[in-house]
């Protein structure tokens, strides 16, 4: 029998965090990995956000070309605007604005890195602090004893012994299944996500990307996609809640690459397909049932990627993190118990994550139904949006009709508009700034309001003097 | 977009999905939401491609999509199914 003070089931960022730390604090600890190594098993967006730097400095400060050479960082985001017609409307590309407060996130917004090599470096800095790595291997099952969890099994019927197992195995995690803590998602807390990884020179991202280091295609003919720029490729890719499909996902990631202006772009980037991949991804309002008797759930496992973009690495380090931590003190007072690793809970609602999940409601459905609905809202927002930003641009008629129609156009989209904004915008300032909806904005007030105030805009334009 | 070659595998010999067809209610929602178009239905029989493990990219979504709970997914053995290089 193989004895140790803390199992860890799973060898991505939340398994390997939880491995180092628990290894640092002196547990004998062992993780698991299915894949012959960490991360081939792995794909997401793989942006690397400025919180990671923040909350593991002495860690990523290690993180380079030589040791992750997909790595890159860039200072800057598009947002292209695509229109019911699959027109590429319009397009903002932004940089850290003033308010930012962060020093380095003023000249980077994300790290990018392949997680092929990512995984297997945050995994190193668990096997350099004692911390056991199996790889290729499936584990298969809770060992058990007069009912209670005392460590797992793999899928050659090999047991391991501890009096905790962190279940840090994924979206469809074994740990939360065998557990109880969990059968399935239900369909509006679990999206499905295909990439296509092209491949690019470097060269060539830089002379066309410049320091933009990720794109967002805002879409009336697809649900939101996020394009992110590596070393020598990059991912496009999408995803939606399970039952918001009404065609297959990659009949919607292929609209993306079918654009013109994306084949345009593929050209000139002289881009090829290097690879399809697809992955489950937790998007919740708030994370539930994250641990039982001797039990604890991190990362995705747990359902911790943030319920705004849906980022994943960042919360599975934390969560990984905290996880050791508790099940140390579990260790240190022999109990192992539902009530005691409620320490974890505790832990990570005091944490940036457990602040982003107190507006998670909000966050989860603007989300929904603003890109992730494009037919029914993006429909209306994209040409809305770029009456505001791009209808100036019309030399045909005098500015001042110019702006009456643009104005009128604006006006046109209020019945849309004014339901969403009640509905989703100002619920969520509300929480954002902690003040009730009634005291920040009688919500009778606005809707009579607004129409009024798009009503003072003349309709026909004055009479001149000579006109009369 | 052609998907051959875009992807790799490293097949093993455990199955690893299963339907129970007394519990398979014909929805079809397995067929929709699968990427890489493993699922089909003929005679009002769901089934999966029987070349699968060369194909599967392991992201579940049969199995978490189906209501009925028809559809058995776990991992595939260690060391073998989906390798992503650059995911």
């Amino acid at each position: 029998m193989n004895i140790y003070d803390v199992i860890i089931v799973g060898a991505g960022p939340g398994g390997s965090m939880a491995a180092k730390t628990a290894a640092d604090l002196g547990l004998k600890t062992i993780f698991f990995e299915r894949g012959r190594k960490p991360g081939e098993k792995n794909s997401s967006g793989s942006g690397l956000g400025p919180r990671i730097w923040k909350d593991f400095p002495s860690l990523m400060k290690e993180l380079t070309p030589e040791k992750c050479p997909s790595m890159r960082a860039g200072s800057a985001a598009r947002n292209y605007f695509v229109n019911q017609e699959g027109i590429v409307a319009g397009y903002v590309m932004a940089r850290p604005t003033e308010s930012v407060s962060y020093e380095p996130a003023k000249s980077w917004i994300t790290m990018n890195c392949y997680r092929s090599e990512f995984d297997p470096w945050i995994a190193e800095f668990a096997i350099d602090a004692g911390a056991e790595l199996k790889t290729s291997t499936l584990i298969t099952n809770l060992l058990k004893k007069d009912g209670k969890v005392c460590g797992v099994i793999d899928e050659h019927n090999n047991k391991y012994q501890a009096p905790i197992v962190i279940g840090a195995d994924g979206v469809v995690s074994m740990v939360a299944k065998q557990s109880g803590l969990r059968t399935k998602w239900a369909q509006d807390q679990i999206t499905v996500v295909p990439q296509y990884d092209f491949q690019a020179s470097p060269e060539k991202i830089d002379d066309i990307m410049g320091d933009e280091t990720l794109a967002v295609w805002w879409s009336a003919i697809f649900p939101a996609s996020y394009q992110v720029f590596f070393h020598d490729g990059f991912h496009q890719g999408l995803g939606n809640w399970l039952n918001k499909w009404d065609k297959n996902p990659l009949y919607y990631l292929n609209r993306v690459i079918n654009l013109k202006y994306y084949q345009r772009l593929l050209r000139i980037l002289n881009a090829k397909p290097r690879e399809l991949q697809s992955h489950l991804l937790p998007w919740l309002k708030y994370p539930y049932n994250t641990h039982t008797d001797g039990i604890i759930l991190v990362g995705d496992a747990g359902g911790f990627p943030c319920p705004l973009e849906a980022e994943g690495i960042y919360s599975a380090m934390v969560t990984g993190k905290f996880a050791a931590e508790v099940a140390a003190e579990a260790i240190t007072s022999e109990d192992f118990s539902k009530n005691f690793l409620s320490k974890y809970d505790e832990a990570w609602k005091n944490t940036s994550i457990g602040e982003d999940f107190e507006t998670g409601e909000e966050l989860y459905n603007i989300w929904k139904a603003l890109p992730f609905s494009p037919q029914e809202t993006m429909s209306w927002f994209v040409p809305m949006f770029m009456e505001a930003m791009g209808g100036i641009y019309d030399w045909s008629q005098p500015h001042a009709k110019r702006v009456r129609q643009i104005a009128s156009q604006i006006k046109s989209y209020m019945p849309q508009a004014l339901p969403f904004i009640m509905k989703y915008v100002i619920p969520l300032l509300a929480k954002i700034f902690e003040e009730d909806i009634d005291k920040m904005m009688d919500p009778q007030k606005l809707m009579s309001a607004l129409p009024k105030l798009m009503d003072l805009i003349p309709k026909k334009k004055k009479p001149r003097r000579e006109d009369k | 977009m052609k998907l051959n070659g875009l992807t790799k595998h490293i097949p093993g010999t455990v199955d690893f999905i299963f339907i129970d067809q007394s519990k398979c209610n014909r929805c079809g929602q397995c067929i929709l939401v699968c990427v890489v178009n493993l699922w089909r239905k003929t005679n009002n029989i769901i089934s999966f491609s029987e070349d699968y493990k060369e194909k599967c990219l392991e992201c579940g979504a049969c199995y978490q999509v189906c209501e009925a709970d028809a559809i058995d997914f776990h991992y595939p053995s260690g060391g073998t199914g989906v390798i992503f290089e650059k995911g």
